[in-house]
């Protein structure tokens, strides 16, 4: 098949799940770090420091499988640089939303690892988080996020930024402003390949879940959940003071030019959410101090008809009921460790409902084994539309089996079908 | 059982952080056996693990109860002196190379101290030398390799695979633990049993020590 007629039969097969009506199978929406380069030869570093590497990696592997959709995401969270910039500087969020490797050296950001940096040459990049704001704090942050951020936040997240005003922090800024435009660069170059050989991306926005900023950036997990049972009022009032942030973030990155829609083919707008505290709050913590507020931001996204693409990380079983409280048709839900048939049981088709193959079966499983969980998954789950995220959270993983990948392949083309 | 015993027990496992170490700091000071103190600790962490298996317990709920649990062991401590506490057994944890996470592995040693285990805590990111070198030292009974990431699956089996290269696979059993393992990686790594969640690890833990 030619790529142009590729690439439309995807994007159908995508449209038509998110639209809500069943296409004529299951597609495979493929995140990949490290397996790319793993496939082509490389270490993890090679893939995760020079671009050029990681293209050709991204671009063997695509050749060679048969996805519906790839997404190569080299970078760590870094929601907090969004949100830094929101204000004064909101066309940077794309290239600035997820911390590289490249811009590390020159931010010196204390939150993650790298491959090649501080970690062994094939190991996966790691975020490890921090607290940066101080318990005392809370107050400071509230009254004013943004100056927070900026001024007190940013000279410690990144410690090349340290000083404002110094020759270190200016020459600092002004190497990461040229990182994030080589990446931005480096990106579009990838997305543009990938369409040349018949992969669709759709137009990303960025938000997040209001309590997970604090969580992930400002206070540490551990540090998070303490308050919450020693200061919840505190927690509630900086929740309160990042939900409009996140609105806004949602806004301005999905607004995309008419021409680019018009590139790639479609109207449809993703909004991306990747939920992390979810599996450790109780359902009390979660109705009172999470889903609030990532509602707000969820039905103000939906509104600017954004379709919030929602990574449920770990177990969400106890919280599924909620999702009934956003319009229907409206998400789509990545399952992580929570049983997709639980979420058909609980909420139905109300949410757009993707999951996969766990990355321990790609990596010691057979192709058999694969096969037969894919079966069993399909079989039951697929009425109604259904989307394939293979590996789950982190997407696949580095030390999937390509024979392994390549029968989750097959079975979905056997077992997906309407 | 007294009604400060019971009223302690409760207010651990009703997660009431000042009212707890208020009662420890109390009992202490009144000269009670800090043994008896010890005994309402494992009673009160056996119950929250019950919770936490009937899910009535979540994550953030054994975060907070592993740092009431520290402080009281703070209160705690100087009041045994010269009395040692008798150990159930030695164990061995420590997240493996390449991963750096440890809030799964810091609940577990918290609840294993509790549970009254002596704890061999080798850090985060340690390479299979230093389980190996642990497991020669300190004669553990069981080996509890952590990890969060997917990719600590690899690490765990070629951690495995050195004990065993090592010699020492048939001293030791061997759990590993974190949020991507389950059936299909414990059977791939060689180990003999895995959790997802700390209080099952416990549980697992203590079975494989023998002293369930």
């Amino acid at each position: 098949m030619e790529p142009a007629e590729l690439y439309r039969q995807r994007l159908d097969r995508l449209e038509a799940v998110i639209k809500g009506k069943e296409p004529d199978r299951v597609p495979i929406t493929a995140m990949v770090t490290i397996f790319q380069g793993h496939y082509a030869g490389y270490k993890a570093k090679d893939v995760i420091l020079d671009a050029a590497k990681n293209k050709d990696a991204t671009l063997k592997m695509a050749a060679d499988f048969d996805f519906d959709s790839i997404t190569a995401l080299t970078g760590l969270e870094g929601t907090i640089m969004s949100m830094t910039f929101l204000k004064s500087a909101p066309e940077l969020i794309p290239a600035a939303r997820f911390l590289q490797a490249q811009y590390h050296p020159i931010l010196k950001d204390v939150y993650t690892k790298w491959p090649g940096i501080e970690l062994e040459d094939d190991a996966h990049p790691q975020f490890i988080g921090k607290e940066i704001m101080k318990v005392e704090e809370y107050d400071q942050f509230i009254e004013n996020p943004t100056e927070y951020l900026n001024r007190v936040a940013l000279p410690r997240i990144c410690t090349g930024l340290a000083e404002p005003g110094s020759p270190e922090s200016n020459a600092a800024f002004s190497k990461y402003g040229a990182q994030l435009a080589a990446f931005g660069a480096s990106q579009g170059d990838l997305i543009g390949s990938l369409a040349a050989m018949g992969y669709p991306t759709f137009p990303t926005a960025w938000s997040y879940s209001p309590l997970d900023v604090l969580g992930d950036f400002l206070r540490d997990i551990k540090n998070i959940v303490i308050d919450l049972f020693r200061y919840p009022d505190k927690v509630k009032q900086a929740v309160e003071a990042l939900t409009p942030m996140l609105i806004e973030s949602a806004r301005i990155t999905g607004t995309v030019p008419p021409e680019m829609k018009k590139a790639l083919g479609t109207d449809i707008v993703e909004c991306f959410f990747p939920l992390h505290l979810n599996e450790y709050l109780n359902p009390k913590q979660y109705d009172e101090f999470y889903w609030p507020a990532l509602k707000k931001v969820l039905e103000e996204t939906i509104a600017m008809r954004q379709t919030p693409y929602i990574l449920f990380e770990g177990r969400h079983d106890a919280h599924l009921e909620t999702l009934l409280e956003l319009p229907k048709g409206k998400v789509i839900a990545v399952f992580d460790k929570t049983d997709p048939r639980k979420v058909r049981d609980v909420v139905g088709d109300h949410v757009i409902l993707s999951s996969g193959p766990p990355n321990s079966l790609l990596i010691g499983g057979t192709p058999q084994k694969v096969d037969d969980y894919m079966k069993s998954m399909l079989t039951d789950c697929k009425e109604g539309g259904m989307m394939i995220y293979p590996g789950v959270d982190g997407g696949i993983s580095g030390d999937a089996r390509p024979e392994n990948v390549q029968a989750m392949i097959k079975a979905v083309k056997k077992y997906g079908t309407y | 059982m007294t009604d400060v015993r019971e009223d302690f027990i409760n207010a651990l496992v009703d997660l009431d952080e000042t009212k707890c170490i208020d009662l420890a700091k109390q009992r202490v000071e009144a000269g009670e056996d800090p043994f008896t103190i010890l005994e309402d600790l494992r009673e009160a962490t056996d119950r929250i693990g019950n919770m936490f298996e009937e899910g009535r317990f979540f994550v953030s709920d054994l975060m907070m109860a592993g740092e009431i649990l520290k402080q009281i062991m703070v209160v705690l401590k100087p009041a045994f002196g010269d009395r040692k506490i008798e150990s159930k057994g030695t164990i061995v944890i420590g997240t493996v190379e390449g991963d750096v996470h440890d809030i799964g592995k810091n609940i577990v040693t918290a609840l294993l101290e509790a549970e009254g285990f002596t704890v061999v805590d080798l850090g985060v990111d340690q390479p299979p030398e230093a389980f190996i070198n642990a497991i020669r030292e300190n004669k553990p009974l069981v080996v509890s390799l952590s990890g969060l990431l997917t990719e600590a699956i690899d690490s765990m089996k070629k951690t495995v695979d050195a004990i065993k290269a090592a010699g020492l696979r048939d001293n030791v059993k061997i759990i590993v633990g974190g949020g991507r393992t389950d059936e299909e990686a414990k059977e791939y790594i060689g180990a003999d049993d895995w959790s997802d969640d700390a209080t099952s690890g416990v549980r697992k833990i203590k079975k494989l020590a023998g002293v369930a």
